[in-house]
């Protein structure tokens, strides 16, 4: 059995938590957060990913909680390496790497649930206790109630009546990150019942936000205070991590979590070739059903699986005359604040 | 232009192969067959892939398509010192200089039009998220299908399936587009070609490990990673079957790929593809021979013609690129004492996260095994920013440290 309130580690939007939880862990978000000495580039490269090397200066550092393993999702080729650098600075730790297709067809759904049962049997394994289909059952059922509240919380703040805006929203992402699911079921219930902002802010232009990683909330603030109003976001720290897993009770279970996560809005990595660069279709979309007047793609440096598509979201938004500004961060505040007067032109370009 | 340059590059090869027959001649028929891939791609005759990396090109080859990697136009770009204005483009493109030079080159030519058409694209996720963001990319700006293989990273039995099951499937896609089904028949006797290219190309690599080498840094240049693109045609046979006779004609001889050879190296993942004088600085100043290259090696088991898909299933996800770097590195460690390394130049191509990120792994890896890696900053393809003098120092300065140590496997 896993003691109480022990941990496992994670660092992509596409992990499991449902069967983390059900193994009776707190699925732990290790955000690349924190003052941790800059090492990892000795070890991996300095062009790689600022995401990754700072979750492994954390490791490296032991920055971290307590952790009973960690769960690596192979999304890309920092992710990869990620976790081979981990098992390189702490040997005795238990970790998985699942592997992801990076298209989403019914073979490749079929593979990853391969993928998640492997991971059933690891965390079996970790705390010495069988996770049953009823575990499972049972953790997919309180996991289903945070997106739907969560998308509650996103229409205040769309509206502009969420206290806090979009710095709140943040903080509570993150902490949703890391607590057991019932008690982010209980922070994001009290979220919900405080009273909504009498008069809507309606200063701030309305901006979308796409990206992978922004888990400061002090980077939303910092948006906020040169003029522009997040009122929605597609990024792996953001809403793209909880989304509802439909479930059919009569159905494999793993294979339906499996396709819950490897059909949901994707991020770059994973696409459809049958409609390529469908991703900047799927950001206009959003920018326009959210009623922003523009757009911040906020994107790690060195990340391949965006800079790589950025190009076509450019273009696509240039054709659809929705301004777009492109920020490339190391997951730091001070990265966000250098672009500060950017940000600032940018949003002057509504006023 | 490309059409008439590897035309003319081929008839120039041909014509020096001529001259004396009766020579193996292994670079120049190596270099000959490159050249004919390259004219049929850009012929207008042919029925055109790009494809990615790991592709089985002799399942490809079995049906009559002509295909090739597209990072192979990248690299012939780069060693023609025509990159930079396909570089430049991709960058105006908003395909930034972070990026693998392979691949914004490749982006940079389809751009500007000097890529043929296809009339498909196959991608593959190995080796690297760069590569398969390419694909689908060029897949829009040609506005062609695109078939994607997912390479599993472990060689795991139902990975192996899932990749074969995969193959099965790209092969109905391709049927779908030629009109015409695969003559089983011709698998099987692809397959034999195969397995006998590789057969012989593993005794020539045995030979290439003989103390000293008949082998040196230049000829078996960028081998591991083109000579699949002839995988399951005579000509891979060919090929491999004039390095095993140039190789055992050297040693008969007693003649040394770099005379009075003193060090040997290995050189990690890609080489630097435009023209640059590091080699010849290893060669002469240092009798340093690069022996080998990481990927020119047949790591995979004969494949089996009565079920192929299995076999080159397994090919591709052993790849020294795919997998953990525990793979990797025990495929390293495998190469450093076949080859007798005294050891190894990792070029840590700039914009490739595969192979850069690993980094400090690839050096504390060899270095369990006493051999030393020297990890130069380079960008293989763009050579705008090459410091050749800073490169020249931490080569002369890693050389030395080589010279002055006892050699790992006397
Ligand atoms: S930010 Fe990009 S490169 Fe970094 S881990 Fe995420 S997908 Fe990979
Ligand atoms: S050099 Fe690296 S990033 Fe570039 S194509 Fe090769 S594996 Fe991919």
């Amino acid at each position: 059995m896993p003691r109480k309130n022990e941990k496992i580690g994670y660092a992509c939007a596409y992990t499991p938590l449902v069967l983390i939880d059900a193994a009776g862990y707190i699925p732990y978000r290790i955000l690349p957060m924190g003052e941790c000495p800059d090492q990892a580039g000795q070890l991996l490269h300095d062009n790689l990913c600022p995401h990754v090397k700072r979750i492994l200066d954390r490791a490296i550092s032991k920055d971290l909680p307590d952790l009973a393993g960690v769960v690596f999702i192979n999304s890309c080729d920092a992710m990869r390496r990620l976790s081979d650098a981990w098992r390189h600075v702490r040997p005795d730790d238990n970790i998985i790497l699942l592997d992801l297709p990076a298209i989403a067809d019914e073979a490749a759904v079929a593979f990853f649930a391969k993928e998640l049962t492997r991971l059933i049997e690891s965390l079996s394994e970790w705390s010495g206790r069988r996770i049953t289909y009823s575990d499972i059952e049972t953790s997919i059922d309180l996991y289903n109630k945070l997106p739907d509240i969560f998308a509650k919380l996103r229409e205040r703040l769309r509206q502009g009546k969420l206290p806090g805006g979009s710095t709140r929203m943040q903080t509570l992402y993150n902490a949703a990150m890391m607590a057991p699911f019932k008690k982010s079921m209980v922070n994001l219930q009290q979220a919900l019942a405080e009273p909504e902002l009498p008069a809507p802010v309606t200063d701030g232009i309305p901006v979308f936000l796409f990206g992978n990683v922004l888990a400061d909330p002090e980077a939303f603030t910092l948006f906020e205070s040169c003029g522009a109003r997040i009122i929605d976001d597609d990024l792996c720290t953001g809403s793209r991590l909880f989304t509802p897993l439909e479930i059919d009770g009569n159905k494999d279970l793993v294979l339906q979590i499996s396709r819950g996560l490897m059909t949901r809005s994707p991020c770059a990595r994973t696409f459809d070739p049958s409609q390529p660069l469908k991703m900047a279709e799927d950001i206009l979309k959003r920018t326009r059903a959210s009623g922003a007047r523009g757009v911040i793609g906020q994107t790690i440096k060195f990340c391949d699986p965006y800079l790589d598509r950025l190009p076509a979201v450019r273009e696509t938004l240039r054709e659809a005359g929705i301004p777009l500004l492109l920020l490339e961060g190391d997951c730091s505040l001070r990265s966000i604040e250098q672009q500060r007067t950017r940000i600032e032109a940018f949003i002057e370009m509504f006023v | 232009m490309m059409y008439q340059y590897f035309k003319d590059m081929a008839a120039g090869i041909e014509a020096k192969i001529l001259q004396d027959p009766e020579l193996p001649n292994p670079r120049k028929k190596y270099a000959l067959e490159t050249a004919k891939l390259g004219s049929r791609l850009y012929s207008g005759k042919d029925r055109v892939a790009w494809c990615g990396i790991a592709v089985p090109f002799d399942l490809l080859n079995a049906m009559g398509i002509t295909s090739c990697f597209v990072e192979f136009v990248g690299a012939v770009l780069a060693s023609t010192g025509m990159a930079d204005p396909f570089l430049e483009e991709a960058e105006q493109a908003g395909f930034v200089g972070d990026t693998c030079g392979y691949h914004r080159s490749v982006i940079g030519a389809a751009r500007k039009k000097i890529m043929p058409e296809p009339d498909f694209l196959i991608a593959t996720t190995c080796p690297c998220s760069g590569g398969i963001a390419i694909m689908e990319n060029l897949a829009h700006l040609f506005n062609k299908d695109l078939f994607v293989l997912n390479v599993p990273q472990e060689d795991e039995p139902q990975n192996v399936r899932y990749l074969a099951d995969q193959l099965k499937d790209m092969v109905d896609f391709i049927s779908r587009h030629t009109g015409k089904p695969l003559d089983e028949d011709r698998l099987r006797q692809t397959i034999e070609h195969t397995n006998s290219a590789c057969a012989i190309m593993k005794d020539a690599y045995r030979l290439a490990q003989k103390v000293p080498s008949p082998t040196n840094g230049s000829l078996l240049i960028n081998f591991g990673i083109a000579f699949p693109l002839f995988l399951g045609t005579p000509a891979a046979i060919e090929i491999a079957q004039a390095y095993k006779e140039e190789f055992t004609d050297r040693i008969d001889n007693g003649i040394q790929g770099v005379p009075d050879e003193k060090l040997r190296l290995l050189w990690i993942q890609n080489r630097i593809q435009f023209k640059n004088p590091l080699v010849e600085l290893l060669e002469k100043e240092y009798q340093a021979n690069i022996v080998s290259d990481e990927l020119n090696d047949i790591y995979w088991d004969p494949i089996d013609p009565d079920d192929p898909y299995t076999g080159m299933a397994r090919r591709a996800i052993t790849y020294p690129l795919n997998g953990s770097m525990q793979g990797r590195i025990k495929h390293l460690h495998k190469l450093a004492r076949a080859y007798s390394l005294d050891g190894a130049i990792n070029p840590c191509h700039w914009g490739c996260r595969q192979g850069t990120g690993a980094r400090g792994l690839i050096s504390d890896g060899l270095k369990e095994i006493g051999v030393p890696v020297l990890n130069l900053e380079v960008d293989c393809v763009d050579k705008r920013n090459f410091a050749e003098g800073q490169l020249r120092t931490r080569i002369e300065a890693f050389m030395e440290m080589l010279e002055s140590r006892p050699r790992p496997w006397q």
